[in-house]
């Protein structure tokens, strides 16, 4: 890999979300066929989730997936 | 094929009771200390004997069918080795723990082929026999027998040699080293992914 390539940090806003919608991280994660953990993990940045969960978490918050997930460049 | 898998396994598993009473018997008593009473001890013996070896059949049919079924492989060891795969990011940690348990298997089996290799001989010869006025020695090997009994096949030594530390290959039997495998592969994997989890 090139020295000079972009590391993306992928920052989402889904306990902001959450907390507008009054929605529970176990009931977030039953919407979207998840576990609490992966929810927990994906909030605290720890998880990026596959295109298909994001599209998921998306469509339950009736949003687009850029309200939720956006990109932070990063040089590393 | 997968009703008839999970009825022999519920079978396999019900008959280690038995296995285990029957090897506790033949170690309090001796093996063949039931066979020589008449009646219900020798009709006991024989069914006991059934049993043991209709076990030892299905554990090879089951052994074979965890290798080439798939299915069948991953609704039994993902039980012994308490694989949960709920979602994708539980399947991507599975992924990495199985890697490092591949990887510590492997790392495990190499330095165990090593060990099993290595030949380290410390001695002393009498000073008849000394070399430049030495009389103590270190010699180094490497064992490489592809059958068991090689070591049978070696040249008896001519020099009266008094041993201070020998080592010829693992002093442990097959069986063990294999049982160590088992009980790694599960361990390492169970601890990465504990650890992946956190």
């Amino acid at each position: 890999m090139s020295k000079s390539l972009l590391q993306l940090k992928i920052v989402n806003r889904l306990h902001v979300l959450r907390a507008e919608q009054r929605i529970t991280q176990e009931q977030l994660a039953k919407e979207v066929g998840v576990t609490r953990a992966t929810i927990i993990a994906i909030e605290g940045g720890g998880y990026n989730p596959s295109l298909e969960l994001a599209f998921r978490i998306a469509r339950y918050f009736k949003t687009d997936i850029h309200t939720i997930f956006s990109v932070e460049e990063e040089v590393q | 094929m997968k009703r008839v898998d999970s009825i022999l396994l519920k079978v396999f598993l019900c008959g280690i009771p038995v296995i285990a009473v029957l090897a506790g018997l033949s170690y309090l008593y001796g093996a063949g200390a039931v066979s020589h009473h008449a009646g219900f001890g020798r009709l006991m013996n024989n069914f006991m004997g059934l049993v043991f070896a209709l076990w030892m059949v299905l554990s090879m049919y089951l052994c074979v069918r965890l290798v080439v079924s798939g299915p069948f492989r991953d609704q039994v060891i993902a039980k012994i080795t308490f694989i949960r795969e709920r979602d994708e990011r539980e399947a991507i940690l599975t992924g990495k723990a199985a890697k490092t348990a591949m990887l510590t298997s492997l790392a495990l089996l190499i330095l165990l082929f090593c060990l099993s290799c290595f030949h380290v001989s410390i001695y002393k010869v009498p000073p008849e026999n000394a070399v430049n006025g030495k009389t103590g020695f270190i010699t180094l090997g490497l064992g490489f027998d592809l059958l068991k009994n090689g070591e049978q096949d070696r040249p008896k030594e001519r020099i009266q040699k008094q041993d201070i530390f020998s080592y010829r290959g693992l002093p442990v039997s097959g069986t063990t080293v294999i049982l160590v495998l088992i009980v790694w592969q599960i361990v390492a994997y169970n601890y990465s992914m504990r650890r992946l989890m956190r």
